[in-house]
């Protein structure tokens, strides 16, 4: 069972540093839903499962909808003048500071936070979480839709007219 | 209405009324200025011959009311502020150089106006009230008798001398108010203040230097010899002769003897104050070339006279003082007459040019005699008692110095009008000076007049004694014996020794100066040390006014300026400079670079978690 | 989540839903059907709020906690002016005028969420969809500021979000709930706080970030600049204040500041709220862009709540709501008039107008009144939300802040006055000779929120008791 969170983990930082390095904008887009993914693997795999469903729909699903329609309205213009990227290359080393830092130092904080913790409300299955405990969210999960649905309604008309 | 109100509403009302007269009309001001001062002097007669009056009306608050009281003193103020309106009004009926005459004769009967309200002003803030407003019409007189820059110079150095003075007067009004408790005058001198209580000493000093500053003692003068030169005779013999000496002397006179009992280091002040006023003027006096000029540092000279006479604080030396305020007041009135008929008839002041114009102008010179002699103390004319008097107070008091500088004095004045009357109306007359006519009638009778009053007051010195002096003491409430008549005593004697020696004195200077008279001043005027202190004095580096104006008044303005300048700096261009700064550091900042926006939102998020960590309970 | 209210969120969201259907090949209905489900949306709050009988009760009989119908209020009226603005600003070939309409109107709906729940989780659904709204919405006319804008709002809020998300785990770790009623409880019981008022203090950091106080406010100027004109409006005069500024407020009363549970984080905040008043009064002084300059103002004024929020007594609190409804009024006027410039004049840009006064009184004195309302000029509203902000600094003896605010109210006068000389006043310029006045319909809604701005100023007794009642009922 660890091993299947550390793979998780170590995926959602292989995925994140991705996001950040990629060249291409589409990838990074793409690179950022699999962190969203693999991030909601993990909040059903630690037993809450209305997070995972969350992460899954809003960052994995219309987040990156609205990123590629973004990326896709920019790309043409992003593409003639190609940025200076040298400076990401130092990221993996910061990342690999900090991994080493917190790797000494988070297990302490969450140590500490654990002792704070209280038995929490959630758990059940996804269906029990949606209707009886979250329905308000449940209208802004609908409102989350219909937003991206007119976004992508208004965005990508013009991009076709051009 | 009341009587004692016309000498004081009739100037004021005939002074508007003049200026709805056109300047084009002949004779209709003169007589008009000249009816109202006339009937104003009967009314002052009037007002002198009966009991004290009183007129009150309720004014500022309860505690200052509007109260004028004709006691002796006053009527006996009112009488001599009046008579010399008169006088001067007749005087300048015909006389030209004395700027527009609507505006002249405004000025005369508005300083009537106010000199009568502030002599017969009980009530002190009253009394300031007109006293300020004599201030006004002190730098309108001047400033319009002549046309030129000089006279508004003038006037502005005198509105500014005596505004300064006058400011400290209202301070030392209101501090003698506020430890009387009251600001009637005659109630204070019902319990007189006395100068132990610490404020006290500081009131009286300040109700003094404005007294002895109108009165134009050292150092406050300085403004009278140049309004000598750059205003006109009749003004000269009105304001700097005759209101002014009277109502700075008479204050001088209240303040010291009425409101406060002095004791003898202050009495001692003002004598020390009176002698070198004496001396100073005197000495400035004596090497003058220019009549009026000459005229007006013996107007300063005198005023050390009464002021010493009131230092002494004995009934004689008080008697003196006042005797003679009201005979220098009429000799050097009909002197600077003398002056005006002088420059009218031959055009110039200039002793250098003048001479040997007693006999075409016999009458002048005549009155000139009669009143040189008053004012240099030679027996038996008004000049000799009142020094007298002046004299046996100084002697009374022990301090023989203050007795030794006023015959100093005596001697300069005399050896001075020697020269004065040699130079214009004796010696070679001058060639230009041929046409010379004698004055016109109107001219004449007011010079006579005063002259006339010279004569009788030296005579007749008990009549004026009897019946001016002593009321007056009476109504200061200051006991004194029998003064009157002519002793041949040690004084008299003294007197005849300074005259010889003025004679003495002047044949000298005229051996030295080669026979010209008005070089008869010179062998002083160059002697070793004074010759220095002339040059100095030249140079106008004795006079406050003037040094303050070049160089302290200057020195202030410019730092006065330059904190302006770094007010002016730290509230304009200070904070728009650095709003400009910190707004252009903010907007450049702002460059729409994404990574720097990002690397700052993280920097401060990291400080802010940090933070909130660091305070909020996880530790 | 309150109940009574949710209808004002529903409804903008059902005709949402239906405008694009029902004026497909009709595009001037979408303008009707949103102005009139706004306007019936005002009208029905109009008269649940300020019935007679409501006035003479002194507001006790208000549903709810008051601040959100307060707001539900501003937000109706704010995107009522919008709509009512754009239906006559929009070219006519713009291809998705529907969609345009129902963005908003979702946003509607959302900014309706947001105030209406009572959950943190809620909370930050609402404000992620009212992002993704923005976002489409800054983007409107595709120029290349707006895109830019755009995305540096979006990427920028994004830490914001992680930061909220961070909070509401660790929150919900600690507290084991989310909802504010626990939250509360908890401040108020003797439980040592530590842990939840950390958590607290991300979600406060996330939505500081969202509201755009200094040094979070980079994307504020680029934002609302580049945003299509009616948007900018509706994103400064609203959105961002709900998303950020509102929940500053709500978490600021849960965290009990008046209490002393939490004083580092209320220093924290009364801090930034202070740097944010300085930064933005003093940036906007030197910007040579209306819109920009007002971008900046924005951000100064937002400083102004969350100090007061910061502070969170009860005076404070009565002064950041007010403040929150007079900064929707009148930043709205200004954002409509700089639109009104853009649309007469061709450009918002300060050194290429002048003497716009002429040509265009009725903008030029809209914006009068609504920047002397900004500065804090008695009798206009804005005077008396600043002077309860001020008299609650000076009250709780933090004299400093109270004369920094004051001293900045000044600056704001004065960046205002050099923006209306270089715009309305001053010498014609060329473009004051061609520009005429806008029509009537794009005036009405800036001639209408003047109205308000005095009104309110006006009657402030009632407005009082009205804001009074909602601070005694969110504070105890």
């Amino acid at each position: 069972m660890n091993d299947y969170r550390l793979i998780l983990f170590l995926l959602a930082a292989l995925f994140s540093v991705w996001a950040v390095m990629a060249r291409r904008l589409l990838t990074s887009a793409i690179m950022l839903a699999l962190v969203s993914v693999t991030v909601s693997l993990i909040f059903f795999d630690y037993g809450a499962p209305w997070a995972g469903v969350f992460e899954l729909s809003v960052c994995a699903g219309l987040i990156t909808v609205l990123f590629v329609g973004a990326v896709s309205l920019i790309r043409a213009a992003d593409e003639q003048n190609p940025e200076n990227r040298s400076r990401f290359h130092a990221l993996p080393l910061v990342l690999a500071a900090f991994a080493i830092a917190s790797w000494y130092y988070l297990p302490a904080f969450f140590a500490e936070l654990s002792a704070w913790a209280r038995p929490g409300t959630g758990g059940g299955t996804i269906g029990l979480a949606l209707w009886d405990m979250r329905r308000p969210d449940l209208l802004g999960q609908i409102l989350m839709l219909a937003a991206g649905v007119f976004v992508i309604k208004s965005v990508f008309p013009r991009r076709n007219e051009k | 209405m009341n009587l004692i109100l016309i000498p004081i509403v009739l100037p004021l009302a005939a002074a508007l009324a003049l200026l709805l007269i056109s300047e084009k009309t002949k004779y209709l001001k003169e007589l008009l200025a000249s009816a109202a001062a006339l009937v104003s002097l009967a009314a002052a007669a009037n007002i002198f011959m009966l009991p004290a009056q009183e007129f009150t009306m309720p004014w500022l608050t309860e505690s200052i009311s509007f109260t004028l009281r004709a006691d002796s003193l006053s009527a006996f103020l009112l009488l001599a502020v009046s008579l010399f309106s008169a006088a001067i009004s007749v005087y300048s009926f015909s006389l030209a150089d004395k700027g527009p005459s609507k505006w002249f004769f405004f000025n005369l009967l508005m300083t009537q106006a106010f000199a009568a309200g502030a002599a017969l002003a009980d009530n002190m803030v009253a009394m300031l009230f007109f006293w300020e407003g004599l201030l006004v019409f002190l730098y309108t007189f001047i400033a319009l008798s002549q046309p030129n820059k000089a006279a508004k110079r003038t006037a502005m150095k005198a509105f500014l001398i005596n505004g300064v003075t006058d400011l400290c007067l209202l301070v030392g009004i209101t501090i003698t108010g506020y430890i009387a408790g009251t600001m009637s005058m005659s109630e204070i001198a019902q319990n007189k203040l006395t100068l132990d209580y610490g404020w006290a000493v500081f009131g009286y000093v300040l109700l003094m230097i404005g007294a002895v500053s109108k009165a134009g003692a050292f150092p406050f003068h300085t403004w009278i010899p140049d309004a000598a030169t750059d205003s006109s005779a009749p003004f000269m013999a009105y304001v700097p002769a005759a209101i002014d000496k009277l109502l700075g002397i008479y204050f001088l006179a209240r303040a010291s003897i009425y409101l406060y009992a002095l004791n003898g280091t202050m009495s001692l002040v003002l004598m020390t104050l009176g002698a070198v006023t004496i001396l100073v003027a005197v000495m400035m006096a004596f090497v003058q070339k220019d009549y009026k000029r000459l005229l007006s540092y013996h107007a300063v000279s005198q005023t050390g006279y009464m002021i010493l006479g009131i230092g002494t604080l004995n009934p004689i030396g008080i008697a003196g003082g006042l005797f003679h305020m009201i005979n220098h007041a009429t000799y050097k009135s009909c002197l600077f007459m003398t002056a005006g008929s002088v420059e009218r008839q031959a055009g110039t002041g200039d002793l250098s040019k003048l001479g040997g114009l007693f006999r075409a102008m016999p009458l002048t010179g005549i009155a000139f005699i009669i009143a040189a002699a008053a004012i240099s103390g030679i027996a038996p004319l008004n000049g000799f008692f009142s020094k007298e008097l002046v004299y046996k107070g100084t002697l009374d008091t022990g301090w023989t110095v203050f007795f030794i500088a006023a015959e100093l004095g005596s001697f300069l004045t005399l050896a001075s009008f020697l020269k004065l009357g040699h130079s214009v109306y004796f010696g070679k007359r001058h060639e230009s000076m041929k046409d010379v006519k004698e004055a016109p009638f109107s001219m004449l009778l007011p010079m006579a007049a005063l002259a006339a009053i010279c004569v009788a007051f030296g005579f007749g010195a008990e009549l004026p004694l009897n019946n001016f002096i002593s009321p007056a003491l009476a109504a200061l409430g200051v006991e004194h014996g029998h003064m009157a008549g002519f002793h041949a005593d040690k004084l008299y004697f003294i007197s005849l020794i300074v005259i010889l020696a003025a004679v003495v004195n002047h044949m000298l200077g005229l051996a030295a100066g080669g026979g010209k008279a008005d070089k008869a001043s010179d062998h002083i005027h160059y002697a070793p040390v004074l010759k220095e202190t002339y040059e100095l004095a030249d140079r106008r580096a004795f006079d406050i006014y003037e040094q303050s104006m070049d160089k302290a008044v200057p020195f202030f303005s410019k730092l006065l300026f330059r904190v302006d300048r770094f007010f002016d700096w730290a509230i304009d261009t200070l904070p728009s400079g650095v709003a400009g700064f910190l707004g252009g550091t903010a907007s450049r900042f702002h460059n729409g670079s994404y990574p720097l926006y990002m690397a700052l939102t993280l920097a401060g998020a990291v400080v802010y978690i940090l933070l909130a960590a660091a305070n909020g309970g996880l530790k | 989540m309150d109940k009574g209210l949710l209808a004002y969120l529903i409804i903008p969201l059902f005709a949402a839903v239906v405008i694009p259907f029902a004026a497909r090949n009709r595009p001037r209905l979408a303008d009707v059907l949103a102005n009139v489900t706004l306007l019936a949306g005002l009208a029905n709050l109009a008269w649940l709020a300020l019935r007679p009988s409501m006035i003479a009760g002194g507001f006790a009989d208000i549903p709810g906690d008051g601040f959100s119908l307060l707001l539900v209020a501003a937000i109706y009226l704010v995107a009522l002016c919008v709509t009512f603005f754009s239906a006559w600003f929009i070219e006519e070939g713009l291809p998705n005028r529907q969609a345009y309409y129902s963005l908003i109107l979702v946003s509607v709906a959302a900014m309706t969420g947001v105030v209406t729940t009572s959950d943190f989780f809620t909370l930050y659904v609402f404000v992620e969809v009212l992002a993704v709204t923005s976002f489409a919405l800054i983007t409107t006319d595709e120029s290349a500021g707006g895109i830019e804008g755009a995305l540096k709002y979006f990427f920028l809020t994004f830490p914001a979000s992680a930061l909220i998300i961070v909070g509401l785990s660790i929150l919900m770790m600690t507290l084991g709930s989310l909802s504010y009623e626990n939250l509360r409880i908890f401040m108020s019981s003797d439980i040592p706080s530590g842990p939840v008022t950390f958590a607290a203090a991300l979600m406060l950091l996330g939505f500081v970030i969202k509201s755009g106080v200094v040094p979070f406010h980079a994307w504020t100027p680029d934002a609302y600049q580049g945003a299509y004109a009616p948007v900018s409006a509706h994103l400064a005069g609203i959105v961002t204040k709900i998303s950020g500024v509102y929940a500053i407020v709500k978490i600021a009363t849960l965290l009990r500041f008046f209490d002393g549970r939490a004083t580092a984080v209320s220093e924290m905040l009364m801090f930034l709220g202070l740097l944010s008043i300085v930064v933005g009064a003093l940036a906007a002084l030197k910007q040579t862009s209306f819109k920009r300059m007002l971008a900046f103002s924005s951000i100064s004024q937002v400083g102004y709540i969350v100090l007061a929020a910061g502070l969170g007594t009860p005076l404070a609190i009565m002064g950041a709501v007010f403040h929150l409804f007079n900064h929707a009024t009148f930043k709205t006027v200004l954002f409509l008039n700089s639109a009104s410039l853009e649309k007469a004049a061709g450009t918002t840009d300060m050194d290429k107008l002048g003497g716009m006064e002429h040509p265009m009184p009725w903008t030029s004195w809209t914006s009068v009144i609504a920047l002397l309302s900004t500065a804090g000029v008695p009798p206009l509203s804005g005077f008396w939300s600043k002077l309860l902000i001020i008299l609650a600094l000076w009250e709780s003896g933090l004299r400093t802040y109270a004369v920094v605010a004051l001293l900045f109210s000044i600056v704001t006068l004065a960046y205002f006055m050099i923006m209306q000389r270089k715009v309305f006043f001053g010498r014609k310029s060329a473009a004051a000779e061609s520009a005429s006045e806008v029509s009537a319909p794009l005036l009405a809604p800036a001639v209408l929120m003047s109205a308000v701005i005095v009104a309110v100023g006006l009657l402030f007794p009632y407005f009082y008791t009205y804001v009074r009642v909602v601070a005694e009922r969110i504070i105890l």
